[in-house]
């Protein structure tokens, strides 16, 4: 057995886009994108529904293998490894690059084993390890305390909001490098939504978060940068402070001011 | 903390890279798919044994000779079987057009009319009608309805078309109802509401609009129900009489393909017996056909089916009806009565064969009976027991795997729409419309063949292959009951597809395989057509996995067959059969209704938690 390696991220920048084209069959989803995502920020995209953020979130763990007619040409690279390469692990890309779905989806399993399940794909079986690792990732989801007399019982008994940071918590088990998060806070209500913001400050000062978001207060409240998608097109990506106050596109400018439509 | 380990080998040689190819997952794949295209290969394995084994009685009697000729006589060597496909022919319209319009009314009944109070047990009550073993309803004909017929035409013998027909319609009633009462059930509620709402009555809704919107799936339900008729042998046999002629007469001795083989099969040899397979390669044919009719009904239910349904019921139904401002509908009240009338005869035959059989059984239900030791001369049932336990264990131990194996591939691997996909599940609803009889034929040809006798494996091995395509289907309903983003979540945490099948989506298609298990075990006890000529038929203990052995249902067609003068045991084990299968039925509403609660209960939180969002909406827009 080989310890699964990190990916090797030396410089500001976790992932890199570069000229990267996406089809669904005939459907250009995306295209021609460069974007460089830097290390331990948090950066955010928003942009109209059908725009192709998901689907630019998914190919960056190469979820998107999993959809029938999906091509995508260019490069992306985590760190300093091209993940399209035909060498590539997936398991190991999934377990470095971590997501989050819109909808809660825990698994049909107790807390516990939620939590488990990642690490135990990997091989851990030791109870004690297993023990530490569910207490910690629990602890870093700031949920061990409402928790930790039910890990035995059924995940989907939780809250929609206890559910998503269940869902966080199940990702930081296998330690990410990298978390994505499409929409995360979009089924929550407020309260939840307001801890999740909080986690994710938290989280970012050890690993590099994509999120996408369609809530603009958000991306402003916790986004180091922001990215602005049209069409399948990355219309502008900066610091959030600029893209919220001068964006030099127009169409980001009339997107962020509600002149859009 | 501990560190993330993988399997991989440190180095890659050209070994490692080769056994890179054959890893865990693509081989698993291939084994899920070879599990899916076993039913494909048992389909063909089916059609070419019984095929090559007619080959010598078609060349022998002569094709046309055969099929044309109208005497059938073993002992003078005339072989001609037109009177039994006639007789085939004749009894299966028969006992559709009654069982059809029996079970309509009996869906629409559940549907619509039904008080909510008795619908789950009225709607069980069907179910277990269907589950009711042939040889059961064959007793049952023989001993309570044919004294009728006696009686009333003033005959000897009331045997014939007419008794079989009672019978035969009451036994397809089932699977013609359920399949019914699941497509009025599943036309949508619009519809329903949009009728009354332009001023229909609730009878004229239910006979104008919804029963013509669920046309084409009664129409497959009719098929199938044409497919179980010309397929049913044990009870036909029982009561059709046994002599060859044209069917002149409604109450006179005669044969249908079915009855023929199962009446003369066990004491036939050379010619004789290859020309009963032979009539087992046309019924066969026959069987075939209505399969490919039933595929090409159910291939236009999901292509043409709403669109043209939604059309047509704006223009004539809804909008003819409601404009004409007079009190319309009394043909549909009529109907509505009809209804009732139809559902009580349905419940008071269910009543009648349980009471029956109860009735004159029970008493026979003595320990002694039951487990004293079995003689040829005096029979006990203990060897059913035995010998019936030994091939439920072995046909699930390897239909399980089998079948759940096919159901992954099916709904796990295949790709949506691909030809090769709809090819298997042609062939398994095939395989799922071969009527117990051919398979029977079939493990006699293949199976007793192999291992030089009819014995509990063989039986055994005859089983899996009727029971596979349940196990399929209800596994893969299952399966596509989980949701994706289950699937999504596993993958993203970097597990392989092996292990999510495993560890994340089969446990929650639990509820799917129980069911299998059940269902199946209710065909196995109620089965005897396809064991008699496989698994043998003896009153005494098997002592080995290769000597012949009987279940209750074999035993009740042995002691009726034999004219021994132990019939008691017969009704013994009728009681039994029925009982055991009552307690499968209620197991299985229970089951049911656990996993419903389960479902529910999870479905409710869902539901609180989008109420939840909405009033969130609402806030915000209030703002
Ligand atoms: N599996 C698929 N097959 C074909 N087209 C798809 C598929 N998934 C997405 N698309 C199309 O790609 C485009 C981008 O979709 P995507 O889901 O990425 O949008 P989005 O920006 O995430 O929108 P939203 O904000 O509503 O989530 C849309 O036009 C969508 O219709
Ligand atoms: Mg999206």
């Amino acid at each position: 057995m080989k310890k699964i390696e990190n990916f090797n991220i030396t410089g500001d920048v976790a992932i890199s886009v570069k000229e990267m084209n996406l089809h669904y069959g005939t459907f250009h989803a995306l295209k021609s994108i460069y974007m460089d995502f830097p290390v331990n920020q948090l950066t955010a995209m928003i942009g109209p529904s059908g725009c192709g953020k998901s689907t630019l979130i998914k190919s960056l763990n190469r979820m998107n293998d999993l959809i029938e007619g999906c091509k995508i040409t260019g490069e992306i690279k985590v760190g300093d490894t091209n993940i399209y390469d035909k060498k590539t692990d997936l398991a190991r890309l999934r377990k470095n690059v971590g997501m989050v779905f819109q909808r809660p989806n825990p698994l049909a399993m107790s807390v516990y084993d939620n939590i488990a399940y990642g690490p135990r794909t990997f091989g851990i079986r030791s109870k004690s390890d297993l023990d530490g690792i569910v207490e910690k990732s629990l602890r870093g989801a700031a949920m061990w305390n409402e928790v930790k007399d039910r890990l035995n019982k059924s995940a989907l008994g939780l809250s929609g909001g206890q559910q998503q940071r269940l869902c966080i918590a199940r990702s930081l088990a296998v330690e990410p490098q990298i978390l994505l998060m499409d929409e995360p806070t979009s089924a929550l209500d407020p309260i939840s939504t307001g801890k999740i913001e909080e986690l994710c400050t938290e989280l970012k000062k050890n690993m590099t978060i994509i999120m996408v978001t369609h809530n603009m207060q958000q991306a402003f409240r916790i986004a180091d940068k922001t990215a602005y998608f049209l069409l399948g097109e990355m219309i502008e990506m900066d610091d959030t402070k600029v893209i919220f106050s001068h964006p030099k596109n127009k169409k980001t400018d009339d997107y962020i001011n509600g002149r859009f439509g | 903390m501990a560190e993330i380990m993988t399997e991989e080998k440190e180095k890659r040689s050209f070994k490692d890279i080769i056994a890179a190819a054959f890893t865990k997952e693509s081989f698993a794949k291939g084994v899920f798919t070879a599990f899916a295209a076993f039913s494909i290969l048992a389909v063909f394995a089916i059609i070419f044994y019984i095929l090559y084994d007619s080959i010598p009685a078609f060349r022998e009697i002569g094709f046309f000779n055969f099929i044309f000729g109208d005497i059938w006589n073993p002992k003078a060597g005339e072989y001609g079987i037109l009177p039994m496909i006639l007789t085939t022919l004749l009894l299966t319209v028969l006992s559709v057009v009654i069982g059809s319009v029996f079970a309509i009314f009996t869906a629409v009944f559940i549907v619509y009319y039904c008080p909510k109070c008795i619908k789950k047990v009225y709607t069980q009550m069907v179910n277990l009608l269907a589950g009711i073993p042939s040889i059961i309803y064959a007793y049952f004909g023989f001993e309570m309805i044919k004294p009728i017929i006696e009686d009333m035409s003033g005959r000897t013998f009331g045997y014939g078309i007419l008794l079989s027909m009672i019978i035969l319609s009451i036994m397809i009633l089932p699977t013609i109802a359920s399949i019914t009462k699941n497509s009025l059930e599943s036309v949508p509620a619009q519809y329903y509401e949009g009728s009354l709402a332009l001023g229909n009555t609730k009878n004229q809704t239910v006979f104008k609009v919804m029963l013509p919107a669920a046309k084409n799936g009664i129409l497959a339900a009719i098929i199938l129900g044409i497919g179980r008729a010309v397929g049913e042998t044990m009870a036909v046999q029982f009561l059709l009489g046994g002599a060859v002629s044209y069917p002149t007469d409604f109450i006179i001795p005669i044969s249908s393909l079915t009855s023929k083989i199962a009446q003369e099969f066990g004491e036939s040899g050379g010619l004789h017996r290859q020309a009963l397979i032979a009539v087992g390669f046309i019924l066969l044919v026959f069987i075939l056909i209505i399969n490919l009719a039933l595929w090409f009904v159910k291939r236009n239910n999901a292509v043409a089916g709403n669109s043209f349904f939604t059309r047509k019921i704006k223009e004539s139904d809804i909008e003819h009806t409601a404009p004409n401002y007079k009190r319309t509908g009394t043909i549909q009240d009529a109907l509505r009565i009809i209804c009732y009338v139809v559902a009580v005869i349905v419940a008071a035959a269910l009543m009648s064969i349980v009471l029956y059989t109860l009735i004159k059984g029970l008493p026979e239900v003595t320990w002694h009976n039951m487990f004293g030791k079995s003689f040829n001369s005096k029979p006990t049932l203990a060897p059913a027991f035995v010998s019936t336990s030994v091939i439920i264990l072995i046909s699930l131990a390897i239909a399980l795997p089998l079948g759940i194996g096919a159901a992954i591939y099916l709904n796990e691997y295949s790709r949506r729409g691909s030809k090769f996909v709809s090819t298997i599940r042609l062939f398994i609803d095939t395989l799922a419309g071969v009527p117990s009889i051919l398979f029977g034929l079939f493990g006699y040809i293949f199976f007793v063949k192999l291992f030089g006798s009819a014995n509990l494996l063989a039986g055994s091995f005859t089983i899996v292959l009727m029971i596979l395509p349940t196990v399929i289907r209800s596994t893969e309903q299952s399966l596509s009951e989980v949701p994706d983003s289950m699937r999504e979540a596993s993958y993203a945490l970097g597990a392989g597809k092996l292990r999510t099948v495993f560890v994340v989506v089969l446990p929650q298609a639990l509820p799917g395989i129980i069911t299998a298990i059940i269902l199946s075990i209710g065909r196995i006890v109620g089965e005897s057509a396809a064991l008699i000529y496989t698994a043998g038929s003896s009153f005494l203990m098997p002592n080995s996995l290769v000597s012949p052995g009987s279940t209750f249902a074999v035993f009740m067609y042995n002691l009726q067959a034999e004219g021994l003068d132990t019939k008691f045991l017969a009704y013994a084990a009728g009681a039994i059969l029925i009982i055991f299968v009552l307690f499968l039925n209620i197991l299985i509403m229970l089951l049911e209704n656990y996993f419903n609660n389960k479902a529910a209960n999870r479905k409710g939180k869902i539901r609180t938690y989008i109420d939840k969002l909405r009033k969130r909406e609402a806030k915000n827009e209030e703002n």
